[in-house]
């Protein structure tokens, strides 16, 4: 029983072979106190009241319990307060915490690795990305032919966007209630800040499971197109000529690797993550008990994976937006200039041209959302 | 940039009453430091003077109907009252704005409380919402109950109780009165119902502490509670036995820990595990119904150590050889570990720890009084307490803690089958007495009764009104059955055998409830069912009695001090004060003014109501037996104006205090005048913080075991030896009780006034009107007019003058039912025959033990009273328990495959079943099941809720646990057995 | 200055929740919230003790560093409070704090959760003492008013002390002193980091 000094529980002075009491108190002087008790055998596995027996007053075993989070009773209803019994939160280490109670653990994860590291990150991915637009600008589509190949049904517009919306609401939602006490509250004070944040964390309540409908809808739509093909490998490995001459993009298909790579690492890993994390912190998944300790692992693996999902999308949203010329029409308008698909997805535009791939894939407006999804 | 508080302004010489409570509640143990040193310490020094100002802060307090001024404007005032759940009596401070009860604050001067409340109390203001009380009257037409106007209420009620008295007679209608009224309302009661006609009249004392009024009237004199909370921190060792304080006299605990911490020991002898038994030092767990075995063992200890107080024993004690016989024969250490199970080192060790560390006390409540042998058992813990020298003693006693606010007024003054106010049995003298006290005719009074057999007869109790309505005519002894009756504040399910109550219920010409949460009564009886027995013309009314804070009135404590409370509001919606409603009633029956003959009217809400204050002073002038006559409003309103000057442990007003307003000088009072307070308020009798102690003069509270039983019992004396007197006393041998003889003889005659010697003459003490003869022994003499005798070991007038074990009529050891069988039956036994041996032997036959293995027990719960509509009806109260559970043990579960929380059934024999929520524990043992008695609304499975008045269902409902109790009755008081029977449990089919 | 504790005397408590009732009759606190609640441990066996628990007011609050919003503040008694204007509703104080101090009134899906609620030592809030906005907000101001907390006034055993830490450690431990036993200061060491009142190392948790 001789446990490393600095291991905290059992808090010191009740380990045996430490002659005495005084765990129990320094007063104690009634008779029926065995000062020597503690040599019994067993006596760090008493149960309170067994060590009440030999030690009137000494509660040792029962506040190592509540130190440890034991559960009480307590005349409340569990389905009420499921964890009104329990006085102290157990002690856990998480990840990059020291041991102690869960919330003071999670307290330390957060505010000492999730919010600085992430917030550290996100500003890097931004900075790195504004670094690389006014170094490189964006890149150009040469050449125009005026011929128009349909890249987004309507239907995959509309589903993406509104994925996309929701994301972009839950990321801003997100960040200023993980980081706007730091930017946001010195220069808004804190009841315009409270008001405000308060409608952001409902919307981001709310947003929440429409972007996880919104997610699956995104996934199938382009599932099919972001299978691994041939070539996407050669792609990553030149890195996308993202960082070669300008116009040497390596060919691809409908999706080039990178964009898989978002897919697959962005939409289905953390997209997977993110929304089962949220679901649980939206108290949405049925009978599931929402104790204090799932909160808070739902908590940080939410956090940590919105990060690196905002990471990606900040690197996809610049693509989409000032990052690439003509990307942005294409999912606004759903169309590609031939040029642009010659550029940036060869091998789509080659099964374009040959026939492999309608070239338009919609029905024209007005026809039923059957013939939409004949793509 | 967090924020900081603004500190505010210095409010000067503001005071931390919660720290001068704790100063007064540790008194050696705290270094000495003021309020403003304490303020300052505590940074209050800089509280800001909001102390008025926020008292507007009422808009969420507003009560129902408000519609004085707006908020804001009015004056506010602070009521004094007092706690109307427990007898603990703690004191309230109301703060009333406009007429709402807007705050409420500790009293910390309160010697009793200081300060301290448990939930029920600390809750209180919620009486002032009444969200879910009755709110105007109503009839049940068809099932559903409808709201009628007051006087179509009273009149309809008034012309069925006279059909019923004109066709049936009055011992037809059953009036169940209450522990909840004051002492005022109670005494009315019994003045109401004895000019109805009748002696049929109860309340729940009956079902509380019956057998401990008469087991230990019958001992020493007064059936109460002997010395005080307070004293308690003057003992040395406390035993337990059926109490479980902390949660049904929670602010006792206060003393009671603070006495330990001085070194008192405790020890808890209970069937549970209780929260009492977790601040024990020595727990001991008996079988329930087994404390005579339990009692007795340990006085065989202390007889073969030599333990008992041999001077006081041959002082004042009667026959106690004869127990000592008894017990060393009947009650050796195998014995007693068969009959409670408890082995002999801990009832030697149990026995030592009392006889070692004197003055010992013993605390008892339901677990000893609610048996069919009750009174034997009470009786048992008086003897070891006799035995031990202890009672008379400050710090000893038979701490007996009563039930409810009110019950030992209620007890003393109150609605009694057997006695009128005062335990004045109800013979002719005694109706003589009030006859005179009340200003109204002997004869006339018996006029108003069938007979004069039937006016000295004393009544049916509470527990068995059932049997009054169900039992075949001619087995009662009483002309009509019962075919109405009135709940005038008690609830239903706090009565056995609910299955059968039902049946009554339907029966009835005539069922009137009035109360302010009415709800369980009604629901119950609006619930169908067996058509059979619905009675077509049956009528039920439900009036709403305004609460104690609605009302003023004096209310005595299970110490016997008596507070007066201040009527903190008006009543609520259309409710009425219970004494209104009784003068109005009382006016339909056509002798109103019979009934307030001695009291001036005051307007209440444009109605005329007695004032309570000539109410009590006609107590004062008529109540002498057990000294109510001392406490005149006047000085109970000093005593609540200046708690501040009496001692947390004596009681006892320090010196040179007046009280402010009348000049009062309060020195040398203990607080409440606890009763006895004898004589008139003139004599200045201090009232009696401990009973029968000789170490003080009786002027100073002091005493003597009362002689009540004659001088001498077969050439024994009965009378104290000589030498044993209260202090001071001119008589230093022991004496009988004073009456006009006694004083001749003495030759004090001639210190009467002349006008007393006119009324004294002819008369005893307790019927001397003018107190004369209690003013010249007493002040005089210092001899006490009860006289000086010994007090009873043996009661030969009990069924069992020594007591006996007997085992209860149901119960799961039939090995034990054969040694130590139950009574015999009864036949005519307060008008009911009643039975024992048939149904137990019957029991055994039909061997239900092994149908019903487990013992069930019931008791009470911190945040609920009683039937507990009133506390299930307090959001604040019911959050904290919302369903009705049954404790058992893992191994009686495991058994069952019951976990906790599962729903179960409970089945009794009496068929019926109860569905709950089993919370399987180690409080209980593997025989052993339990269960909280304040429940109501579920019957059987099902809820109750549609029968409820609309909006005066309370928030919690639950299965009752008197649905399923059997029968049973103490032999001497008809207590109902509540507290031993049998069942078994099954899981529920999910 | 003034630094406000709690102690609850484990030997003393009896779990009567008169103090649970205190607060919700002298703060309208409605159903569902409880600013103080008490768990009974070794229930119903020889060794059981009972501890009445809310707010601690911690010195390095938990709640207070993990709040979003930044609405906490402590006064200068050292009692944490928040701004109910500003909180969101987020629920992170009550994943933080290790007493399960933080209530919410309502704990619906979609985190819907109100405004959090806790013991605020019955000192208010940032409002003007005592006016009637602090009030329907977080309940009456006693410290303002001179007094102490309502739980702890009405405590039907004083178990529970609330005051000047120093102050309620010299009552605790006169107590201590006189029955020789249970001076466990309990929560202290979580509360406010250190063993203190009156014993070298007995604050176990
Ligand atoms: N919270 C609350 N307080 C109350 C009341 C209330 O309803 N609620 N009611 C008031 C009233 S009216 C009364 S009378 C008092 C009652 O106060 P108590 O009598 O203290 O309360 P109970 O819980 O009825 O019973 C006390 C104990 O008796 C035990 N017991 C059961 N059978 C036996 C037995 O055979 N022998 C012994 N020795 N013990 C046994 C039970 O396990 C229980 O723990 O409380 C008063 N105070
Ligand atoms: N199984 C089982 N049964 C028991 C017990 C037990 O331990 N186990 N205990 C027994 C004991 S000791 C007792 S004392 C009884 C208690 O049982 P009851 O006294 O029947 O229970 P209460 O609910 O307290 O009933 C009091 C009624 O008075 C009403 N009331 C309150 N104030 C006033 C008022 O000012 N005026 C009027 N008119 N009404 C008012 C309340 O609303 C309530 O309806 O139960 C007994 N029954
Ligand atoms: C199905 C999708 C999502 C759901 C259900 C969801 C839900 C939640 C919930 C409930 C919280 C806790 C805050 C609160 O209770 O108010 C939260 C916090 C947060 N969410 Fe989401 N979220 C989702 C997606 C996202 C996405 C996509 C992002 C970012 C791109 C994100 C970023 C954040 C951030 C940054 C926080 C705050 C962390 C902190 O304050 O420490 N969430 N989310
Ligand atoms: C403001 C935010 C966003 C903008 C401006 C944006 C823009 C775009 C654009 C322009 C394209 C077309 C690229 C192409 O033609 O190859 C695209 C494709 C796509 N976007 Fe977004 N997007 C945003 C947010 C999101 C989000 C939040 C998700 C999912 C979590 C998402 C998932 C996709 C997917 C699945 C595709 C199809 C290509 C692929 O599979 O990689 N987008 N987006
Ligand atoms: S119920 Fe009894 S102990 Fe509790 S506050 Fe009222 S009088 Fe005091
Ligand atoms: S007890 Fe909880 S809510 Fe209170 S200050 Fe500490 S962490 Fe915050
Ligand atoms: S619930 Fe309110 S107080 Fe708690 S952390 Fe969130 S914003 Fe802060
Ligand atoms: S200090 Fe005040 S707010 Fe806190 S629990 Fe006690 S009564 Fe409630
Ligand atoms: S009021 Fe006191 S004794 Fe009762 S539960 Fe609260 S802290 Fe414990
Ligand atoms: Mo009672």
């Amino acid at each position: 029983q001789n446990r490393a000094q600095d291991d905290p529980p059992p808090p010191p002075a009740q380990g045996a072979g430490q002659g005495g009491i005084q765990g129990q108190n320094i007063f104690d002087v009634k008779p029926e106190v065995k000062p020597d008790a503690s040599s019994l055998p067993g006596y760090m596995e008493q149960n309170n009241a067994q060590r009440n027996r030999v030690q009137p007053g000494n509660n040792s075993p029962m506040w190592r319990g509540v130190q440890a989070g034991a559960e009480g009773y307590t005349s409340l209803p569990r389905s009420q307060a499921p964890e009104a019994g329990i006085l102290i939160q157990e002690q856990v280490q998480y990840p990059g915490s020291r041991l102690t109670t869960a919330g003071e653990a999670w307290r330390q994860v957060r505010n000492n690795w999730i919010l600085p590291y992430g917030g550290a990150l996100l500003l890097i991915v931004l900075g790195a990305i504004a670094i690389f637009y006014f170094s490189k600008g964006a890149i150009e589509t040469h050449g125009h032919t005026g011929r128009r190949i349909e890249r987004f049904t309507p239907f995959e517009r509309s589903a993406h966007w509104a994925n996309a919306i929701a994301f972009v609401a839950l990321a801003v939602s997100g960040i200023v209630m993980a980081f706007g006490k730091f930017f946001l509250l010195p220069i808004m004070g804190g009841t315009l800040f409270g008001w405000l944040t308060y409608a952001l964390k409902n919307i981001h309540n709310f947003a929440g499971p429409l972007f996880a409908v919104s997610l699956a809808i995104v996934f199938f739509t382009f599932l099919r197109d972001n299978w691994p093909q041939r070539g996407d490998l050669k792609w990553l490995l030149k890195g996308g000529g993202l960082f070669g001459k300008a116009g040497h993009e390596p060919p691809s298909h409908r999706f080039n690797a990178g964009e898989k790579v978002v897919f697959w690492g962005g939409v289905f890993f953390l997209g997977i993550i993110v929304v089962a994390s949220g679901l649980v912190l939206d108290k949405l998944i049925p009978n599931l008990v929402y104790e204090r300790g799932t909160m808070q692992i739902a908590h940080m693996v939410h956090a940590v994976a919105t990060v690196l999902m905002m990471c990606m999308f900040l690197g996809h949203i610049y693509l989409g937006t000032i990052g690439m010329r003509g990307a942005y029409s294409a999912m606004r308008t759903g169309y590609v200039d031939e040029a642009w698909a010659k550029e940036h997805h060869a091998y789509w535009y080659e099964d374009v041209q040959a026939g492999k791939i309608p070239a338009q894939r919609s029905k024209p407006a007005g026809l039923g959302a059957d013939a939409v999804r004949t793509a | 940039m967090l924020l900081t508080k603004k500190p505010g302004s210095a409010q000067a010489g503001a005071r931390s009453p919660f720290v001068h409570s704790l100063q007064r509640g540790l008194s050696h143990a705290l270094p000495t430091m003021d309020r403003r040193a304490f303020l300052r310490r505590s940074g209050l020094g800089v509280g800001v003077g909001i102390a008025a100002g926020s008292l507007t802060l009422v808009k969420k307090a507003r009560a129902a109907g408000g519609d004085g001024p707006a908020v804001g404007q009015g004056k506010i005032e602070v009521k004094r009252t007092v706690c109307s759940h427990c007898s603990v009596g703690c004191a309230i401070d109301a703060v009333v704005e406009n007429g709402v009860w807007v705050r409420q604050e500790p009293v910390f001067d309160s010697p009793i409380n200081l300060g301290a409340h448990c939930a029920k109390g600390a809750a209180i203001r919620e009486h002032g919402h009444g969200e879910y009380r009755l709110r105007y009257p109503m009839k049940l037409v068809n099932g559903k109950y409808e709201r009628i106007s007051w006087d179509t209420a009273l009149n309809e009620i008034a012309a069925r109780l006279q059909e019923l008295r004109k066709a049936s007679g009055p011992d037809s209608v059953y009036w169940i009165g209450s522990s909840k009224h004051n002492n005022e309302q109670a005494y009315l009661m019994r003045k109401f119902v004895s000019f109805f006609g009748s002696n049929n009249c109860d309340h729940q004392a009956r079902i509380c502490h019956s057998t401990t009024v008469a087991g230990v009237a019958n001992t020493w004199g007064y059936g109460a509670m002997t010395n005080s909370y307070n004293d308690m921190q003057n003992s040395k060792c406390a035993l337990y036995i059926g109490s479980n304080a902390a949660e049904a006299h929670p602010v006792s605990l206060l003393h009671m820990l603070h006495s330990k911490e001085s070194g008192c020991k405790m020890i808890v002898a209970d069937p549970r595990f209780t929260r009492t038994a977790a601040k024990a030092d020595e727990y001991v767990r008996i079988r329930s119904g087994s404390d005579i075995p339990f009692l007795f063992g340990v006085l065989y200890h202390v007889f073969k150590n030599g333990w008992e107080d041999k001077k006081y024993i041959n002082d004042r004690v009667y026959g106690m050889e004869d127990v000592r016989k008894d017990v060393m024969a009947k009650w050796t250490p195998d014995k007693v570990e068969e009959a409670c199970g408890v082995p002999e080192a801990t009832v030697y060790k149990v026995a030592e720890m009392m006889a070692k560390n004197r003055p010992s006390t013993i605390v008892w409540c339901m677990g000893q009084t609610q048996h069919t042998i009750g009174n034997a058992m009470v009786r048992a813990s008086c003897i070891l307490q006799l035995a031990l020298g202890n009672i008379g003693v400050s710090g000893g006693g038979a701490n007996i803690f009563r039930g409810h606010d009110n019950v030992q007024g209620a007890t003393d003054v109150g609605p009694n089958p057997d006695s009128l106010p005062g335990y004045y049995g109800v013979a002719e003298g005694s109706w003589r007495h009030f006859a005179n006290a009340w200003g109204v005719e002997y004869d006339w009074i018996k006029g108003r009764f069938a007979s004069a057999g039937m006016m000295t007869k004393p009544g049916i109790t509470v527990s068995r009104w059932i049997d009054g309505v169900l039992e075949t005519n001619d087995n009662i002894d009483q002309d009509p059955n019962l075919r109405a009756v009135v709940y005038w504040g008690h609830a239903p399910n706090s009565q056995t055998r609910g299955l059968e109550m039902k049946r009554a219920m339907d029966k009835l010409d005539l069922l009137v409830v009035v109360d302010p949460y009415p709800s369980a009564t009604a629901a119950m009886a609006a619930m169908p069912g067996r058509p059979e027995d619905l009675n077509p013309n049956r009528a039920v009314y439900l009036l709403p009695a305004a609460t104690q804070f609605e009302t003023s009135g004096s209310v005595t404590a299970s110490n016997r001090s008596i507070q007066w409370r201040e009527k903190v509001i008006d009543p609520l919606w259309e409710s009425r004060s219970d004494h209104m409603i009784m003068y109005q009633l009382a006016d339909k029956l056509g002798f109103g003014k019979e009934l307030v003959k001695n009291y001036k009217m005051q307007k209440i809400k444009g109605l005329d109501e007695p004032v309570p204050e000539d109410i009590l002073r006609e107590i004062n002038k008529s109540v002498w037996t057990i000294g109510y006559t001392g406490q005149s409003p006047e000085r109970l309103k000093a005593h609540m104006r200046n708690m501040h000057a009496f001692d947390v442990k004596t009681l006892k007003a320090k010196g040179g205090v007046k009280d402010k307003e009348t000049g009062y000088d309060l020195t040398g009072d203990y607080f409440g005048l606890p009763w006895p307070c004898f004589g008139n308020p003139e004599l200045k009798h201090p009232g009696s913080p401990n009973l029968y102690d000789t170490s003080k003069h009786v002027m100073d509270g002091g005493g003597n075991f009362r002689a009540n039983f004659g001088v001498e019992r077969e050439g024994k004396n009965l009378l104290a030896e000589d030498g044993s007197h209260s202090l001071g006393a001119d008589i230093t041998t022991g004496y009988p009780e004073f009456d006009h003889v006694l004083l001749k003889k003495l030759g004090w005659w001639g210190e009467l006034t002349e006008a007393e010697r006119a009324a004294a003459e002819g008369k005893n003490w307790k019927t001397d009107p003018s107190g004369g003869i209690i003013r010249v022994a007493m002040k005089n003499h210092g001899c006490h007019v009860f006289g000086n005798a010994k007090a009873r070991a043996v009661v030969w007038n009990f069924p069992d003058a020594i007591p006996q074990h007997r085992e209860p009529i149901y119960s799961t050891r039939p090995d034990l039912v054969a040694k130590y069988p139950t009574h015999d039956d009864k036949k005519a036994f307060w008008r009911l025959p009643t039975l024992y041996k048939t149904v137990q032997q019957k029991n055994v036959a039909d061997k239900v033990h092994e149908k019903f293995p487990l013992i069930l027990t019931s008791g009470r719960l911190v945040e609920y009273e009683g039937g507990g509509e009133e506390t299930r009806a307090n959001p604040w109260l019911a959050e904290l328990q919302q369903e009705a559970f049954v404790e058992i043990n893992p191994k009686a579960a495991a058994e069952r495959g019951i976990r906790n929380g599962d729903r179960v059934w409970l089945h009794s024999p009496t068929g019926a079943k109860l569905d709950v929520q089993a919370m399987v524990t180690e409080r209980v043992g593997p025989d052993t099941v339990w269960m909280p008695f304040h429940f109501s609304g579920r019957w059987q499975g099902a809820d109750m809720l549609a029968y409820y008045p609309k909006g005066a269902a309370p928030v919690v409902r639950g299965e009752a646990v008197n649905t399923a109790t059997t029968y049973g009755y103490d032999s001497v008081t008809m207590m109902q057995e509540t507290k031993t029977t049998i069942c078994n449990i099954e899981k529920a089919a999910a | 200055m003034a630094r406000m504790k709690f102690i609850c005397d484990s030997e003393r408590c009896i779990e009567c929740n008169g103090c649970v009732t205190a607060c919700k009759n002298e703060h309208e606190v409605p159903w569902g919230v409880n600013r103080r609640r008490v768990v009974t441990l070794n229930d119903g066996v020889p060794g059981e003790r009972s501890i009445s628990v809310a707010c601690m007011h911690c010195s390095d609050a938990p709640c207070m560093a993990v709040c979003p919003v930044n609405c906490f503040y402590r006064t200068d008694e050292g009692v944490v409070l928040h701004d109910k204007d500003t909180c969101i509703g987020c629920g992170y104080c009550s994943y933080a704090c290790p007493f399960g101090a933080p209530q919410f009134p309502a704990a619906g899906t979609f985190g819907v959760r109100g405004k959090m609620d806790k013991c605020t030592f019955c000192a208010g809030g940032p409002e003007a003492n005592g006016s009637q906005a602090e009030f329907e907000k977080y309940g009456r101001n006693r410290l303002a008013e001179g007094k102490l907390p309502a739980c702890a006034e009405m405590c039907s055993t004083k178990a529970l002390l609330a005051g000047d830490g120093d102050v309620v450690a010299d009552i605790f431990r006169n107590r201590v002193l006189k029955r020789g036993k249970g001076a466990e200061v309990w929560g202290w060491g979580t509360a406010y980091g250190s063993r203190q009142a009156g014993q070298p190392q007995g604050g176990k948790s």
